[in-house]
């Protein structure tokens, strides 16, 4: 084992150290995460509105049937909004318990948190997306994430800060009772550069 | 947009027609609604300049949205997404200006009907995600020569 006195690397690349160690695992507690609300057509309806997305096996029932389908289809880039969970359930805590303009939400489905020993960092966003869709999810299905394995944690200096870039797979699975789709997302944590910082 | 496009219909080199999407705020805003990516950043230009990006920016799920529109609108109705991949976010896509979905036919599979298909999403600056790929399965397999 080398003297970790000899460790060179900057304190923010050793600070991810615990998380590459967990590379290959599933950091998730093996649930389902169950999404906010079953798909059904306002939902989708509102989902394709700022795409446009017009095809009739997404608006339109019969339509759909005409065309094979078994009813109202979910657009297959839809999956991942209809299984997040809500924002906010009836009896947690607030969401928004201050008034400053730009104050984020004490919580989102939406973050960082990767169940994992992450440093805390201030900013993140996603960089990759893969999925396989199995099979088309219907309107009246109810959808949920499973599995959260760690496929890779690379420590990086970019343009826009320090962090590390991690990949998750999970799968998409319906109450159906079956795996709907596959998916490994990539995402960048970092804290962004201090003014006059040097940039990689 | 064909109403029905079989596996018969397609080659490889066809290409399919741009779209176009313009970033408001205001649509920006209705996708992160509708979407539920409410992350500040895609919707709040301070709070994204505070995180490194120049001005708030589209989401992933949108973004992965405008592929699935131009493949749909190429596809027709009996088309089924099966794959997306190398959906790589190059650079923000954001407000006040376009992003462009181009696409072109690079496999067609006449056994199985399946299509992939090249695509990449550009601003006036170039690439902005991918080049990638989206796999369709058209109607017809077995038949086609």
């Amino acid at each position: 084992m080398s003297d970790p006195t000899d460790d060179d690397r900057p304190a923010w690349v050793r600070a991810w150290d615990d998380m590459v160690a967990l590379v290959g695992t599933d950091l998730s507690d093996g649930q389902t995460r169950w999404g906010a609300d079953v798909v059904e057509a306002g939902s989708i309806r509102r989902y394709a509105e700022p795409l446009e997305l017009g095809s009739a096996i997404h608006h339109d029932e019969d339509a759909a049937r005409a065309d094979g389908h078994d009813g109202l289809v979910a657009p297959a880039t839809s999956l991942l909004t209809f299984a997040l969970p809500p924002m906010w359930r009836p009896g947690e805590p607030p969401l928004f318990d201050a008034e400053d303009r730009d104050a984020q939400p004490a919580r989102s489905p939406i973050n960082n948190e990767n169940n994992g020993p992450v440093p805390r960092t201030a900013g993140f966003f996603a960089t990759d997306l893969e999925m396989d869709f199995l099979r088309p999810v219907l309107a009246g299905e109810r959808l949920g994430l499973r599995g959260r394995r760690l496929v890779a944690c690379t420590p990086k200096e970019t343009r826009v800060g320090r962090g590390a870039f991690m990949t998750i797979e999970s799968e998409i699975v319906s109450d159906r009772g079956d795996v709907v789709a596959r998916q490994r997302t990539s995402t960048y944590a970092y804290d962004p550069h201090l003014d006059g910082e040097a940039t990689a | 947009m064909k109403a029905v496009r079989t596996i018969a219909d397609v080659r490889v080199g066809d290409e399919l027609d741009p779209v176009a999407f313009p970033l408001t705020v205001y649509r920006l805003i209705m996708a992160a609604g509708a979407n539920r990516d409410f992350n500040s950043i895609h919707h709040n230009s301070e709070h994204a300049r505070a995180t490194g990006a120049p001005e708030m920016y589209a989401n992933t799920i949108f973004l992965m949205g405008m592929w699935e529109r131009a493949v749909r609108d190429w596809a027709g109705p009996a088309g089924e997404l099966t794959a997306i991949r190398g959906f790589r976010m190059r650079r923000f896509n954001t407000v006040g200006r376009t992003t462009t979905v181009h696409g072109a036919v690079t496999a067609v599979d006449a056994a199985t009907g399946l299509v992939t298909i090249a695509l990449r999403s550009e601003d006036p600056d170039g690439i902005t995600v991918g080049p990638g790929e989206v796999d369709v399965r058209l109607p017809g397999a077995g038949a086609a020569g």
